[in-house]
């Protein structure tokens, strides 16, 4: 096979905390890169001054941080917009893969079908697929809701398959031995056998599924998004804009990925040993 | 409990010239169990001893109906292990605890009632087999919290639950201390005669084991596995009154009973009462 799940982190090692004197935990992770952030940005506003380079080439980072404010709620509403198609995309993806992930993982005849051609639509580079969707699907949510999907269900599909497999055969004997369906091995062994699984490949997929929200946008541009924003833009010449677009975008991978992260702390608690005996 | 098991219930367990063959690699068969014959009454309570790789682990999935036999039949309680499988009545323990993570321990204690409802007809409750293996504060704490004779203990109570008419116990304590061993031994024999249903054959276990001592200190019979292919070369009763109890270990006749059984596992068939097989007499 070609394709290897990506080990969930459950087996990562544990991170020691970072200490910053007289600050909390959760500051101490955001003031390093928001710091380096802040210096960067002064640097590039030096750069752009002193060098008077041409605001058609590079806006200053001064004019961006303004005109995202003074434009927010465009920018905001766009924002929901990929937000949207992004979701939507993902939870396709995501749900389209586990259910078919669910059948190879117990059939090996659907396996040598289904999986060289899903190994097949992934390594073909999915946005050459975007105009064909278009014009098979319009130019409204549903061909981006398509490429955000064909996007994202890869990473889902190859770990689904590892986690549905990765169970305990000794546990796997004690269900066979009082004959429980393999629903039931399906619903109490293997779902939550894969569930760690399934966190590692959602923590790539949900980064991929903007990904592919942004570039479908690009194809329908006007039609909303952010994409949108970013390619009109970009033929006005108006870089503070398209950078103030990609601000957003930023702030909005770091929601998803965060919320993913936030996720899998709920579940694996549930999951997880809470006490520990001496 | 009594030595000698009352007759009116069908053997618990019958193998009739059973043979596992496995292909290896490159496709060669590779014998696991010789062809082997015997029965476990009803109430029995049997060890199977032998050398590491002789077929031992084999020769108690074939009874529970995990492998299949190249050649032979095997009869749990006069049906096929599948159907016994079906109607709940065996209870595995295996060496590891087999536990599900991410339950707590009541909630895997009584995973074997939960699946295949429909045939769990008089289930002992959680409560009390918490009870019966001390862990009753333990109930809430997920598998990973617990040390490994706690585990060991809560997949013992797990494969009661169903109130199974026959125990299969795989190397139970093998990877426990030897403290706890010699101490799970006990217990388990206090667990075994623990039942609810009053109409149920008198319960059996198979007990597969690499400890002379354990499997002589809980046993009716013991016997003796050949190197691979595994064959049973002794069959030895071990006529120690019920109830067992630790000072046992320290008798004469507890450490006559040891002296035959390694004897056997030295040379096989030498100081050994023959075995007798079913349907030759």
């Amino acid at each position: 096979m070609t394709a290897e799940p990506i080990r969930p982190s459950a087996v990562a090692t544990r991170r020691i905390p970072l200490e910053l004197p007289g600050l909390g935990p959760a500051l101490a992770w955001i003031i390093p890169p928001l710091t380096a952030m802040i210096l960067a940005a002064i640097a590039v506003e030096i750069w752009v001054r002193v060098a008077d380079v041409s605001i058609w080439l590079m806006p200053r980072p001064t004019t961006v941080i303004e005109n995202f404010f003074v434009e927010f709620p465009r920018y905001f509403n766009e924002g929901l917009h990929t937000l949207g198609v992004s979701l939507g995309g993902l939870a396709l993806g995501t749900m389209a893969a586990v259910v078919l992930a669910a059948g190879v993982a117990h059939s090996q005849l659907l396996e040598r079908a289904v999986l060289p051609v899903a190994i097949m639509v992934k390594v073909t580079p999915v946005v050459a697929f975007i105009p064909l969707l278009i014009v098979w699907l319009g130019y409204g949510w549903e061909p981006k809701i398509a490429i955000a999907a064909l996007i994202t269900y890869f990473p889902v599909l190859i770990n689904a398959i590892a986690g549905f497999r990765d169970i305990d055969p000794r546990i796997h004997d004690f269900f066979r031995s009082v004959q429980a369906s393999r629903w039931e091995v399906f619903i109490h062994l293997r779902l939550p056998a894969a569930i760690p699984f399934l966190f590692a490949a959602l923590k790539i997929s949900v980064t991929l599924s903007l990904i592919g929200a942004v570039v479908a946008e690009f194809f329908s541009a006007g039609q909303g998004g952010l994409g949108s924003v970013i390619f009109f833009e970009q033929t006005e010449l108006r870089l503070h804009k398209v950078f103030a677009a990609v601000l957003m975008l930023t702030v909005l991978g770091v929601t998803l990925s965060s919320a993913v992260v936030m996720l899998e702390r709920l579940i694996s608690w549930r999951l997880d040993a809470p006490v520990t005996a001496s | 409990m009594p030595n000698a098991p009352a007759n009116r219930h069908p053997a618990a367990v019958e193998l009739r010239g059973v043979q596992l063959t496995y292909l290896d690699a490159d496709g060669l068969p590779l014998e696991a169990v010789d062809e082997t014959s015997m029965s476990i009454a009803a109430g029995e309570f049997i060890a199977l001893v032998g050398p590491s790789g002789c077929g031992k682990t084999s020769l108690l999935r074939l009874i529970a109906g995990l492998t299949d036999p190249s050649r032979g039949e095997v009869r749990v309680f006069g049906e096929s292990p599948q159907e016994a499988q079906r109607r709940k009545r065996l209870g595995l323990v295996f060496q590891e605890p087999a536990l599900l993570p991410w339950r707590s321990v009541e909630a895997n204690i009584s995973l074997g009632i939960e699946l295949n409802p429909s045939q769990t007809h008089s289930p002992t409750s959680v409560d009390e087999l918490l009870e019966l293996v001390g862990l009753s504060d333990f109930r809430r704490f997920r598998p990973a919290a617990l040390s490994g004779g706690m585990q060991q203990r809560v997949a013992l109570a797990r494969a009661l639950a169903i109130d199974p008419p026959l125990l299969l116990l795989d190397e139970p304590f093998a990877a426990l201390d030897e403290i706890t061993r010699e101490q799970m031994r006990y217990e388990l024999l206090r667990l075994w005669g623990v039942s609810h249903s009053v109409e149920a054959p008198p319960r059996s276990a198979v007990l597969v084991t690499h400890s002379v001592n354990e499997a002589v200190a809980v046993a009716d019979r013991v016997l003796v596995m050949s190197p691979r292919p595994g064959r049973i070369v002794a069959d030895i009763p071990i006529d120690t009154p019920r109830p067992r109890l630790p000072e046992h270990e320290q008798s004469d006749r507890f450490i006559n009973h040891t002296a035959m059984v390694r004897a056997a596992l030295r040379t096989p068939g030498a100081n050994a009462v023959p075995l007798e097989r079913v349907g030759a007499a």
